[in-house]
């Protein structure tokens, strides 16, 4: 389907100089959000006040102004609805396709504004752009998620400032992963991967929630998100499971090492089938890219 | 149908007060029995009466000033009840046996709305939950029930309902019908309703209703993670209102096509019939593919298959089935607001809507596409990007006509005289919540904003902004037509507090739900800091269920003590409804509607062979098919578990009492013989529907359960399928005469009788019903590895044989249809014996097939690829076995004779029984060789 998003592509590709929203997502948001609140409040405003303004100017005041001789107030006579016409339109085409225009114009054009953010969002990390990856998988009724070197935890511990990849599944029944904080979001479904990335830019304890109906749990199936100062989770992270030599292992055979669970990657043993996936390659990198961060900021 | 009383041609002035007529029809409430049969019953002996002065009645010309023929009917309503076995309007009894489509529309409305008080009070429940975080009133089990039967009540059994009792009540009037094409699958497809809405009431008391969400999503659907018996009761219930939504579209869709007045054509429909004729089109394909979803799902229930619970995509395969049928299903419940909005800005505007043609237009692109925007629910799942880029585009593209549709309904108040009656209240309401819905819907068609509405409260507060925005029109549609279904003029008073408390109640409920937009869906937890805009909502919610009862005491005080409402009670109205009194007479009108000259006129019997100018010769032949086709609406079925499906099919069945009439039908003739308008078989169908399916709901993984509740469990199941398969052949065996034609305006099906239609719509939702098992199957195929996948019959051989079994049998049955035209008695018998012994070949040879997989240990739960054979050539096998029933019926009745002088029943079958082969062409290579 490169047809489709090709040119699409090369439209906006142009314009996202400034144009296009960038950055982490929460900023990504807020700025689309503010753009998409302040038109859409005018614009409603706009109709909404048309209407009523009509509904007032063109009230029946019941003294007969438009009465017996139906005349419309310009003298023109208004040929009112008969009982048992056959029912026909009166005019007007024209006046409602300006509007139609008007209406698209504003649509296509702020959909099409975000469609450029939406490249950027789905896209790979930008060169030289640290990542980190973490599995997540769901299940009745919590979360687990699985660091490249193997190490299995309920409580997510990430380091500020650095472009978080998720990969979420789940083992059970379908939920949705979301930390509101970080305006992140994705499904998880069984036997299904799918992407996600995010930056969380302060240190802090956090919320992790689940989105998606799943069981009687629902309301409570929350995880804990920590993201620490990245020296301090560089040290928290090379004495998880001191196997940091496997941190390329795929997600498929990973070793559970807190032993948290039996099965603890049952949802990962099958891969899912048409994945964006694009967040999944490059995992041999990672840990070098750590290594990287760490000596930079030391 | 004679009568020989001279109409009086009343002239009425338009408004609520001042009829002529008003004093004479005084008392004649619904709830007043005797007054009531002389305004209902009687009423139809105005048709014959003004026909007497041999010409037609001009109604309506001046503005607000009419003249209706309908006051014949209080002269005339002294006139005897012509026996058509329906009693009074008032009696209870009315009710139950009742075909006629007013009544049902009544019904309709009446049961749609205690399924809102139902599903009300469960959100009140929420809302009580929901005023501080944390659970409180409820358990957490039944907070997630409380959210999805609400869910599922006001979107199935409220909100459609509610709209259909209109498109009952209305829809034949504006279009100058008697009544539905098929006035008993009318009535089959309310009790059908009534029965499913009654077993998911039954499934909160085994153990806990269903508690996974409306949308349901797999694998939470299962028994592995909802094992209660009541969930189970909760699917089968939904299924069972999806059989009704089916026979009810093939019903409107043959009545809207086949049975319009004269010069009614398709482009000239008023808004709210066009309206209903669209959202029957997307009932029919999107309620398919519902189907398949809930077949498929009661299977994995009860028979133990394991399609949803298939890792490697049975959740996908849920959400497509299920948004494939969602999306439509918006504009299925909304469309109809929306013709509610168009007839009232319309009527009290005091103008003609703005760009009508391009309104219809819109509504007819939003038709089609809401077929093809059903991933944008799926915008977070694993799609990849070009489907996401897809998807927002057309999303986009299905958000314009409405902008259009908008403007149309707002230009048209320029120039108006514009009346603030309560009907215009709630549409001008509603029209700025769904202004208000549609923008915000905007966001969500940004796919980057998606991500982060996903789930929480904006969709919530988006959604319903846009449905109970609908529900405010349909609210404003019950006033407006309130008058002309009692006859008596509500507190306009109280409807405007009603108005008012409403108003401010919705916006004080779903307002603050976008300043608490974070809060997660479904969820009673939520940060401590959004609590004031929940509790803001709760007050709203308790406004807006208080508004209600304001409504409930106005519309049922004014029943007894309103004012006479007048045949017109409105000004500037246009449709044909209006013309007549209030309530309607019976059979509707006093004559034949026609619009030949330009507004409605009502011809007289002896007029008719004017009508339908081109096709004159028709004429004759028009009248005998259309008796015909009335008196054949039952048809045969047999009590399999698709029996209750079958009850479109035996629409599309026709069954053989139409012959002795035949021949004798000439128009003259016809006078002597009455239609019908009751039937007792669609209740005890219902009835027997109802103890089948709450019987199998006891069935999990392919047994009853042991001990005192599975021996329940089987009895129910069993006496549900006796009764129902006995009121089917009682339905069968009865005779009833259904409207009948020459009708005005039938295009695009002029030259296909009304049977003929109906079975075509019927088998095109088939279509999709089997299109949704193949693509499942395919769906799952793929996501297992097309390669490594091996046909579960090792030899196609038996396979192969069936497919030359099928294609014969469908010769065969070519060959009766010769014979009968031949007129050959023994041509006719013995082709369809063959016919039946080649579909019993069919089965036996598929029978021998599987007991042979059977002893190798295949079945249907052994693994998804068994489950998809079995369960997709099984619901093939079932189509065959009902197929068989109705041949054998019609062997009974050829053997004696029938058919010699009409193939068309022959003819009827024959297109069922080919459908089906074409289907095992299918089926064939798919699960055989491939």
């Amino acid at each position: 389907m490169w047809w489709l998003t090709a040119p699409l592509r090369t439209a906006v590709v142009p314009a996202q100089s400034g144009i296009i929203p960038r950055g982490t997502m929460v900023e990504v948001f807020e700025e689309i959000y503010l753009v998409f609140l302040v038109l859409g409040t005018l614009v409603g405003v706009v109709v909404i006040g048309y209407m009523c303004y009509l509904g007032y100017q063109y009230r029946d005041t019941g003294d007969g102004s438009d009465g017996g001789d139906g005349s419309g107030g310009d003298g023109k006579k208004i040929d009112r609805p008969t009982l048992g016409e056959l029912p026909a339109g009166s005019g007007g085409g024209r006046k409602l396709f300006t509007s139609l225009a008007l209406s698209a114009i504003i649509v296509i054009s702020l959909i099409a504004w975000t469609y450029g953010t939406l490249l950027f969002v789905e896209g790979a990390p930008a060169e030289g752009q640290q990542d980190f990856e973490v599995s997540v998988t769901g299940y009745q009724f919590g979360w687990e998620f699985e660091y490249p070197n193997g190490h299995t935890v309920d409580t997510l511990r990430i380091p500020a400032g650095e472009r978080i990849d998720i990969t979420v599944t789940s083992r059970d029944v379908w939920h949705n992963f979301g930390i509101p904080a970080f305006k992140v979001k994705s499904d998880a479904i069984p036997g299904q991967q799918t992407d996600a990335w995010f930056i969380a830019e302060q240190p802090g304890t956090y919320q992790a929630v689940c989105y998606e109906l799943c069981g009687a749990g629902h309301s409570a199936m929350n995880a804990d998100v920590i993201v620490m100062e990245p020296e301090k989770f560089e040290q928290w992270y090379a004495n998880t499971s001191g196997s940091n030599g496997s941190a390329n292992a795929s997600s498929g055979n990973a070793t559970n090492a807190t032993g948290s669970g039996a099965n603890a990657t049952a949802g990962n043993g099958t891969s899912g089938n048409g994945t964006g996936g694009n967040g999944t390659s490059g995992n041999g990198t990672v840990n070098a890219l750590i290594a990287d961060t760490a000596s930079k900021l030391a | 149908m004679k009568s020989d009383d001279s109409p009086t041609d009343d002239t009425i002035d338009g408004s609520p007060t001042g009829t002529d007529a008003g004093t004479e029809r005084a008392g004649r409430t619904p709830a007043d029995t005797d007054g009531g049969r002389t305004a209902t019953d009687g009423g139809h002996a105005a048709d014959g009466g003004h026909a007497s002065t041999g010409g037609r009645v001009t109604a309506a010309t001046a503005e607000g000033e009419l003249v209706t023929p309908g006051q014949a009917g209080t002269d005339a309503g002294t006139d005897t009840d012509h026996g058509h076995g329906l009693p009074p309007l008032g009696s209870v009894r009315r009710y139950l046996i009742t075909t006629n489509h007013k009544d049902v529309g009544v019904l309709y409305i009446v049961t749609a709305l205690f399924f809102l008080i139902f599903g009300g009070v469960l959100a009140l429940l929420m809302r009580v939950q929901l005023w501080g975080p944390g659970e409180s009133l409820l358990s957490a089990g039944a907070y997630n029930q409380a959210v999805s039967i609400h869910g599922l009540i006001m979107v199935f059994w409220f909100l459609s309902p509610f709209a259909f009792g209109f498109a009952n009540y209305v829809v034949p009037l504006q279009i100058g019908a008697k009544d539905l094409a098929f006035p008993r699958l009318n009535a089959l497809s309310y009790w059908l309703y009534a029965a499913s809405g009654l077993l998911l009431g039954v499934s909160f008391f085994q153990g806990a209703s269903f508690a996974g969400g409306w949308t349901m999503y797999a694998p939470l659907n299962l028994p592995t993670y909802t094992p209660e018996v009541g969930s189970t009761t909760a699917v089968l219930a939904l299924l069972l209102f999806v059989v009704s939504i089916t026979v009810s579209s093939v019903n409107f869709l043959t009545t809207m096509h086949r049975m319009r007045a004269e010069g009614l054509t398709l482009r000239r429909l008023p808004l709210f019939t066009w309206t209903i004729l669209l959202t029957a089109w997307m009932m029919l394909f999107a309620f398919a593919a519902l189907l398949a979803a809930l077949m498929i799902l009661s299977a994995d229930r009860l028979l133990g298959t394991t399609y949803f619970s298939f890792t490697e995509g049975g959740s996908l395969l849920w959400a497509h089935l299920f948004w494939f049928f969602g999306h439509p299903e918006v504009y299925i419940v909304f469309f109809p607001a929306l013709g509610v909005m168009a007839e009232t800005f319309q009527t009290f505007t005091g103008k003609r809507l703005v760009g009508r043609k391009w309104f219809i237009a819109s509504m007819v692109l939003v038709a089609l596409q809401s077929f093809g925007v059903w991933m944008h629910h799926m915008f977070l799942t694993s799609i990849n990007l070009q489907v996401k880029t897809l998807f927002m585009a057309t999303t986009i593209g299905i958000s314009l006509p409405f902008d259009l549709m908008v403007f149309s309904l707002i230009y048209t108040m320029i120039k108006g005289r514009i009346r603030f009656a309560t009907p215009f209240l709630f549409s001008f309401g509603a029209l700025v919540l769904f202004i208000v819905g549609g923008i915000t819907g905007v966001f969500l068609g940004a796919v980057v904003l998606d991500y982060e509405f996903r789930g929480t409260y904006w969709v919530v507060a988006h959604f319903h902004y846009v449905m109970v925005g609908g529900v405010t029109a349909l609210v404003g549609g019950l006033y407006y037509w309130y008058p002309k279904i009692t006859g008596k003029m509500y507190d306009e008073f109280l409807g405007k507090v009603h108005f008012a408390l409403y108003f401010v109640g919705f916006n004080l409920v779903y307002f603050p739900m976008f300043l608490a937009w974070e809060t997660p869906r479904r969820v009673f937890d939520y940060p401590p800091g959004l609590a004031p805009w929940h509790k803001i909502a709760t007050i709203g919610a308790f406004v807006l269920g208080a508004s209600f009862l304001v409504m409930f005491y106005n519309l049922s005080t004014s029943l007894f003590t309103g004012e006479d409402a007048g045949d017109d009670p409105w000004k500037y109205v246009t449709t044909a409804e209006w013309t007549v009194p209030s309530p309607p007479p019976l059979e509707n009108f006093p004559g034949i509607p026609t619009y030949r000259s330009g507004s409605i006129d009502f011809l007289s019997e002896d007029e008719r062979p004017a009508l339908g100018g081109g096709e004159p010769a028709a004429d004759g032949g028009h009248a005998a098919e259309s008796t015909k086709s009335g008196l054949t609406d039952g048809g045969v079925a047999d009590a399999e578990a698709v029996a209750a499906r079958s009850g479109a099919e035996s629409a599309s069945t026709p069954s053989s009492q139409g012959e002795g009439h035949r021949g004798s039908h000439a128009p003259e003739d016809g006078e002597d013989e009455h239609e019908d308008h009751a039937s007792i078989w669609p209740l005890a169908i219902g009835v027997g529907a109802f103890a089948f399916l709450l019987g199998a709901s006891g069935f999990q993984g392919g047994e009853f359960a042991g001990g005192i509740a599975g021996a329940f469990y089987a009895w129910v199941l069993a006496i549900g399928a006796l009764i129902t398969g006995g009121s089917l052949v009682g339905m069968t065996r009865e005779r009833f005469t259904g409207p009948s034609g020459p009708f005005g305006e039938s295009w695009p099906f002029d030259g296909i009788e009304n049977v003929k239609t109906g079975v075509w719509i019927f088998l095109a939702s088939d279509v999709i019903l089997f299109g949704a098992f193949i693509g499942s199957y395919v769906f799952i195929r793929v996501a297992n590895g097309w390669i490594g996948w091996e046909p579960i019959p090792h030899d196609p051989i038996p396979g192969l044989i069936n497919t030359y079994l099928l294609l014969t049998s469908s010769f065969s049955v070519v060959l009766a249809m010769v014979a009968a035209e031949k007129g050959s008695k023994k041509g006719v018998v013995g082709s369809l014996i063959v016919t039946i012994a080649l579909g019993i070949g069919f089965l036996v040879n598929k029978g021998i097939e599987w007991q042979e997989l059977l002893h190798e240990g295949l079945w249907l739960s052994t693994n998804v690829r068994t489950s998809t054979f079995f369960l997709t050539t099984g619901l093939h096998a079932l189509h065959v076995i009902a197929g068989l029933a109705i041949a054998v019926y019609m062997l009974v009745r050829a053997s004696r004779g029938a058919y010699l002088d009409d193939e068309r029943p022959i003819e009827y079958f024959g297109l069922y029984w080919h459908f089906v082969d074409i289907v095992w062409l299918f089926l064939f290579p798919l699960f055989y060789i491939l």
